[in-house]
């Protein structure tokens, strides 16, 4: 399935929490443009919405709750910069953000800067759900281990035969090597394999 | 470009000068920053910090908006922004009085799709107006199941054209679509022209941006293009009647106005109903008054979007004749909100595409044998 374009923003649910009137308005007249529903958040009140991006001004930080961060975690954020230096870029850096504006705010920036948080926040995802795959298959490396083990010894094969025998049954009963390897080693050689 | 914009702005400042109804009168002061992109901030912080200017009427390409666009913003003073352009800007110091991309790349690839082929080779400069256009082409071919079968791009002002022609002759594509700019694009219609009727090809072209004075340069070669503009000279409302018959009289019987010409005479005449409706000239008071405020101009009613600055306009699709002059085939119902953004933008929904399910459909998808 694809996903839904970067570049499409209508629709959308953004959390503001920006200190100055003008630059609140700047946004909220472009995010009318844009077709973007946002709902306004104070760094001291409930954090009870799910938006698709949050921008944060770095005048809230550091954040006062942990509960915040991890609400926030949940979508990109784009961070809101009044200075560039060291001191404010290390208390940005707790929000992860996935883009970042500089105040006092201007309509130029501000779509850039949304397609970039949610491109940015989908490729990490991606990236996350691969390295998870990539976990769940190292762990497995011990089973297929010993499965190849187990066959080398039964069929007095040579490592890189046994793992070929385990690869070609695995491809002929639709599994993965690492699925039949946990059969192997669980209930020993399927027929197919042993006879 | 730059001289055709000035015409009509000098002829629309003069017109409102002797016009009874306007209680003031406009003094232009004029700047030739010569197309060199650099310049064009030079000329504007002259004429705001030294003249003491308030609204700038002018620019035609992006690259040369972008140059102003700080200094107006900075300074806020307004610029009346004549010329089409890709979309994807909204500042409060820019009037957008030519068209927005859902008013000229949409409707002329929706008709393309529904009524001609869903394959298109595309032909353009590379800059930015057509990355975008091409784009957005892209994206609503895509979505028909259609494709792009070639991207070809030649820098500003390439003239060696040739090899691009032969490829359109060898690929016999059923619609190309031209995005080139000046010199470029006319030296390509004329080889286009040449190359496909000697193998006896007729390949539909395709234009956002042709207009009558371009059509003139190129000469017959340019006859069967269709183009997507808000403005033609052929447009049959009295007003532009009215205006035609005023620009040959102050420019000669052969000479044309262009789109962007009209649209420059279009933004001097919202600029100045927008003063008289304020009574002041001051940049805030001037862009409320401009906000929906109707003018039968003689591309038709136009007014500001008050949400984005962008121009309400009837976006138009024509075929352009052997007499230099374009056949217009198609004008939406009514005025079209703008879009810059392409917000409302569905690649997947056509209304003419739906009314016709059901119906054969040129170049319809079909399955094929994969051996």
């Amino acid at each position: 399935m694809s996903r839904p374009s970067s570049f499409s923003l209508r629709g959308r649910k953004a959390l503001l929490a920006i200190k100055d009137d003008r630059d609140a308005s700047i946004v909220r007249r472009q995010f009318e443009r844009l077709g973007i529903d946002s709902v306004a958040w104070g760094a001291g009140a409930a954090l009870d919405v799910s938006p698709d991006v949050a921008l944060i001004d770095d005048e809230f930080l550091p954040l006062a709750q942990p509960a915040q961060r991890t609400m926030l975690g949940r979508c990109p954020v784009i961070a809101l910069l009044g200075t560039e230096t060291p001191s404010r870029l290390k208390l940005v850096f707790e929000l992860d953000p996935a883009s970042f504006l500089i105040k006092p705010l201007r309509s130029a920036g501000i779509y850039a800067a949304l397609v970039m948080a949610f491109e940015r926040n989908e490729r990490t995802n991606e990236l996350k759900q691969q390295v998870v795959k990539l976990e769940q298959r190292l762990r497995s490396r011990r089973v297929v281990l010993a499965a190849v083990l187990q066959v080398m010894h039964s069929h007095a094969l040579s490592e890189p035969a046994a793992f070929a025998l385990i690869r070609k049954a695995a491809m002929e009963q639709r599994k993965t090597i690492e699925e039949l390897s946990a059969e192997i080693t669980a209930r020993g050689l399927p027929p197919r394999i042993a006879g | 470009m730059g001289r055709e914009i000035l015409k009509s702005a000098m002829m629309a400042v003069d017109e409102i000068n002797n016009q009874a109804a306007f209680d003031f009168s406009i003094t232009a002061h004029v700047r030739d920053p010569r197309g060199i992109v650099s310049e064009y901030h030079t000329v504007c912080d002259d004429l705001i910090r030294n003249v003491g200017v308030e609204h700038i009427i002018g620019c035609y390409t992006s690259a040369s908006r972008k140059q102003v666009l700080p200094i107006v913003e900075r300074t806020d003073r307004l610029l009346w922004y004549p010329a089409r352009y890709e979309g994807f800007e909204c500042s409060d110091n820019v009037i957008y009085v030519g068209a927005s991309p859902n008013h000229n790349v949409l409707p002329l690839i929706r008709y393309v799709l529904d009524n001609l082929s869903r394959e298109i080779f595309c032909v353009g400069s590379n800059y930015v107006w057509t990355w975008e256009t091409n784009r957005v082409t892209r994206e609503l071919v895509s979505a028909a199941d259609g494709h792009i079968l070639a991207e070809r791009l030649l820098e500003l002002g390439e003239s060696a054209v040739g090899h691009i022609v032969d490829e359109i002759v060898r690929k016999k594509p059923p619609i190309v679509f031209n995005t080139l700019v000046g010199s470029s694009s006319y030296d390509f219609i004329r080889a286009f022209h040449a190359g496909t009727e000697a193998a006896g090809l007729e390949i539909p072209m395709l234009s956002c941006s042709l207009c009558e004075p371009e059509l003139s340069i190129v000469g017959p070669a340019s006859a069967g293009c269709i183009t997507s503009s808000a403005y033609f000279e052929s447009i049959q409302l009295p007003e532009n009647l009215s205006f035609v018959a005023r620009w040959k009289a102050r420019y000669g019987e052969d000479s044309s106005p262009s789109v962007d010409g009209q649209s420059a005479y279009v933004a001097v005449y919202l600029l100045a109903r927008a003063l008289q409706r304020a009574g002041t000239s001051d940049i805030g008071e001037v862009r409320r008054a401009a906000a929906g405020h109707r003018y039968n101009s003689p591309q038709g009613p136009v007014w500001i979007d008050g949400g984005n600055n962008h121009c309400v306009l009837t976006p138009r699709l024509a075929v352009s004749n052997r007499q230099g002059q374009f056949d217009i085939f198609w004008e939406a119902d009514a005025p079209v909100k703008p879009d810059p953004y392409l917000t409302q933008l569905d690649v997947a929904v056509s209304p003419s595409r739906e009314a016709s399910v059901g119906g054969a459909l040129p170049n319809a998808p079909h399955l094929r044998v994969v051996k």
